[in-house]
């Protein structure tokens, strides 16, 4: 069985303090998205995460039922993809890097190619589409959902661009036997648990397993001088031009008001406390429901 | 004879009343260990001692009158404030201690802008001053990475420094007085003068004494003028931490007070440099502040300095700045890092040493080579120099591990008490301080003797005398 994993490498703006969003919105208004990312260091999207990580749970958990699996990752973006790239190799991926950029472009070419590909669905999904097949995938995994810009159509589009079927909302995949997996996931009226046949697209949401484990500096020397494949979007046959063309321009960032009205609830003892939380705040709801 | 647990716990409610006096087991197993077994916490294991009881004093009379009572029935004392301690100077090293937590003693009592002072009670947590003498137009200078939790008490205990040391200090250089309760029950207040020489400077008995000496009880430091809008911030990347420490050094020398000054290695760098520094890449970087014309002047030195080293190029002053807004550990921080860990097993530590400009090029390329060598599964073996002096500067060094094979109560033995063995090993070889600001703990106190030479009749005199019973802290600083 052989599992592709697509991931994004994105922004971190939650590491953003207040006082930096207003250089970097100024910096999207003047100089487009690619710029205003400069002050921010790159993360794995957090569903990507979850993803690689739910796949090397699977390849060993096979491993242990004497079953191979086959691991490859792969991204699209520029070179600044190479330190997760190198991450992903020493964990025991191959590893895929594709410049949408289409030729010798320049890194922030590159950048902003990539940037605009998070506005242009259609094209990102027939690119990861590519990857799939280059990568002989059974299974491709995906996180549901990219870092700013991400709509959650990805899956379902390069689902149907392999005419394979897709499940989202994944939390857990577990083997079940050689050729299958059972597969939990969250559906309108709960959680299910179903056994899947590859070849399938699996969307990857909310897992309780959500971090990546990280590889010891002696696995990263082993694949120090393992190249990483390379093409571009022409290479896989895919003309995003059009898209990148089309691609809204990002006039101005900012960031989302996550603040919570709080309320301090007081007492001189914990038991005080836990009784004015009840009266106050708990009991008038909980009666109504 | 020893008390029986409940005796204690009775003794205690006698002095101090019920409701100081606390007894949840939960608790009180949560409260055997600090960030040092910080593992223990995070995956629910624990294997030390169990505290017979947390007291919760609320003066400097209290606290006496607990220590007078501790002192006669020999039961262990842990003083404690904001509970940030990375060596293990808050656990419980032996059964039925009894932690003395400071935090309910938290009133700012005076802010003094004419004389450019504040005195606060042990309680007060750093964040909370800091946010108050702003309101003034002033700063305390101080800025640990644990601003946001750790208390006054605790940072003065702990002989803590800030991030913006190089222009500021250490807490040893803001403290201007002080008060302090002895095992005996003595309550004594060493007075705020801007200097004095009527003999030897008392403060730097109680100032780093970990609680094996004395509980603090009420502090006054230091205030300076707070002014933001002059700030400037410096860059550039650089291949070797050699030339790193060559310009750290250049600085100090020339006279220059920046209140930052780093060189961070690769690896380090990497965590928080990584969309602007090469993986190979260091990082150096200052920030000046002060008045405009001081900012303005030591940035302009710094600049001169480092052109003179065309291997270093500059990055955008901007990158630094992000990067200095988002420096400190709140409790956001720390959840996510305990998530982390709990999902990935992998851990990370951090050791600090101090050595001369001779040396400490040296200490860093040995160690951290030793490091790679001898222990398995380390994922990232790093560091930087945050503190400089004119005759050397610190090295912070900064490692992950993935635990592997043995449970969290084990991790320390297998990994992070063997990788301070090698630090500290090295350290000593070249004639540095094994501790440059976390404090002995428990983790560095077997090596007390090494660290302190012929000088270590001094300390253990201090502590004969001070605390001839050894109820204070026992494990911390001297060991068992």
């Amino acid at each position: 069985m052989r599992i592709a994993v697509g991931f994004k490498v994105t922004p971190d703006f939650e590491a953003l303090r207040a006082a930096d969003w207003a250089r970097v919105a100024a910096a999207a208004d003047a100089e487009g998205r690619a710029q205003a990312t400069r002050y921010v260091r790159r993360v794995f999207g957090v569903f990507d995460e979850a993803a690689l990580e739910l796949a090397l749970r699977l390849r060993d958990a096979r491993a242990d039922d004497g079953l191979p699996t086959g691991l490859a990752a792969f991204t699209v973006g520029g070179p600044d993809a190479s330190p997760f790239l190198h991450t992903l190799q020493a964990l025991g991926f191959d590893c895929l890097r594709v410049d949408p950029g289409g030729g010798p472009a320049s890194a922030a070419d590159t950048a902003e190619a990539a940037g605009a590909l998070d506005f242009a669905p259609a094209a990102t999904a027939a690119l990861v589409a590519a990857c799939a097949r280059q990568l002989g995938a059974d299974i491709l995994l995906l996180g549901e959902r990219g870092g700013p810009g991400g709509s959650g159509t990805v899956p379902f589009l390069a689902a149907e661009a392999l005419g394979r079927p897709c499940v989202t909302c994944v939390t857990a995949i577990e083997p079940a036997g050689a050729d299958r997996l059972r597969v939990s996931f969250r559906a309108d009226d709960g959680p299910v648990r179903a056994l899947t046949a590859p070849p399938c697209v699996l969307a990857v949401g909310n897992a309780v397993v959500s971090m990546l484990r990280v590889p010891t500096l002696k696995e990263r020397l082993a694949v120090r001088d393992v190249p990483v494949t390379q093409f571009t979007a022409a290479d896989l046959g895919v003309d995003v031009g059009v898209a990148l063309d089309r691609a809204p321009a990002v006039r101005s960032l900012e960031p989302v008001d996550r603040s919570r009205a709080g309320i301090v609830v007081t007492g001189a003892t914990a038991a005080e406390q836990a009784r004015a939380l009840y009266e106050g705040h708990l009991r008038a709801r909980l009666e109504a429901l | 004879m020893s008390l029986s647990r409940e005796a204690i716990v009775e003794g205690l409610r006698g002095i101090l009343g019920p409701e100081a006096v606390v007894t949840d087991e939960r608790v009180l197993v949560e409260n055997s260990v600090d960030n040092f077994r910080k593992l223990q916490n995070i995956f629910d294991v624990h294997v030390m001692p169990v505290p017979a009881a947390i007291v919760t004093p609320t003066n400097a009379r209290e606290v006496a009158a607990v220590l007078t009572w501790a002192n006669e029935h020999g039961v262990n004392v842990i003083p404690k404030t904001g509970g940030t301690a990375t060596e293990g100077g808050l656990e419980s090293a032996v059964p039925d201690s009894v932690i003395m937590d400071g935090s309910a003693m938290n009133e700012i009592v005076k802010i003094d802008p004419y004389n450019m002072q504040a005195t606060v009670q042990c309680g007060v947590p750093l964040q909370v001053l800091e946010d108050r003498v702003r309101e003034h137009g002033l700063t305390t200078g101080h800025s640990p990475q644990s601003k946001p939790v750790a208390h006054l008490g605790g940072l003065v205990a702990t002989r803590s420094i800030g991030q913006f040391s190089t222009l500021y200090g250490g807490i040893e250089d803001m403290v201007v007085g002080l008060e302090a309760v002895f095992p005996n029950g003595e309550i004594c207040r060493i007075k705020n003068v801007p200097r004095r020489a009527a003999g030897p400077d008392i403060r730097h008995i109680v100032i780093g004494n970990e609680g094996a000496l004395c509980f603090i009880t009420e502090v006054t430091v230091k205030l300076f003028p707070y002014l933001p809008e002059n700030n400037r911030f410096l860059g550039w990347t650089l291949m070797d931490m050699k030339t790193g420490f060559e310009v750290l050094r250049e600085v100090m020398v020339g006279g220059y007070k920046p209140s930052v000054a780093r060189v961070y290695d690769p690896g380090d760098a990497g965590l928080h440099f990584s969309h602007f520094a090469a993986p190979d890449d260091c990082v150096l970087l200052f920030m000046a502040e002060g008045a405009e014309g001081i900012a303005k002047a030591t940035a302009d030195g710094i600049q001169a300095i480092v052109d003179r080293h065309p291997e270093c190029t500059q990055v955008p002053s901007e990158y630094i700045e992000t990067w200095f807004n988002d420096l400190c550990w709140g409790p956001d921080k720390i959840l996510a890092e305990d998530e982390r860990i709990r999902q990935t097993r992998n851990v990370n530590r951090t050791t600090e040493i101090s050595a001369d400009w001779s040396s400490i090029n040296d200490i860093y390329q040995a160690a951290r080579q030793r490091i790679i060598d001898e222990i398995p599964d380390i994922t990232m073996m790093g560091g930087h120099s945050s503190h400089s002096y004119i005759n050397g500067t610190n090295m912070y060094f900064n490692y992950f591990f993935n635990v592997v094979d043995v449970g969290p109560e084990e991790e320390t033995e297998k990994y992070y008490l063997p990788i301070i063995s090698i630090i500290v090993e090295e350290t000593l070889k070249r004639g540095g301080s094994i501790v440059h600001h976390h404090g002995m703990g428990k983790a560095r106190a077997p090596w007390v003797r090494d660290e302190y030479g012929s000088s270590y009749y001094m300390l253990e005199t201090l502590k004969t005398s001070f605390d001839p019973n050894g109820i204070m802290n026992k494990g911390t600083i001297f060991p068992i």
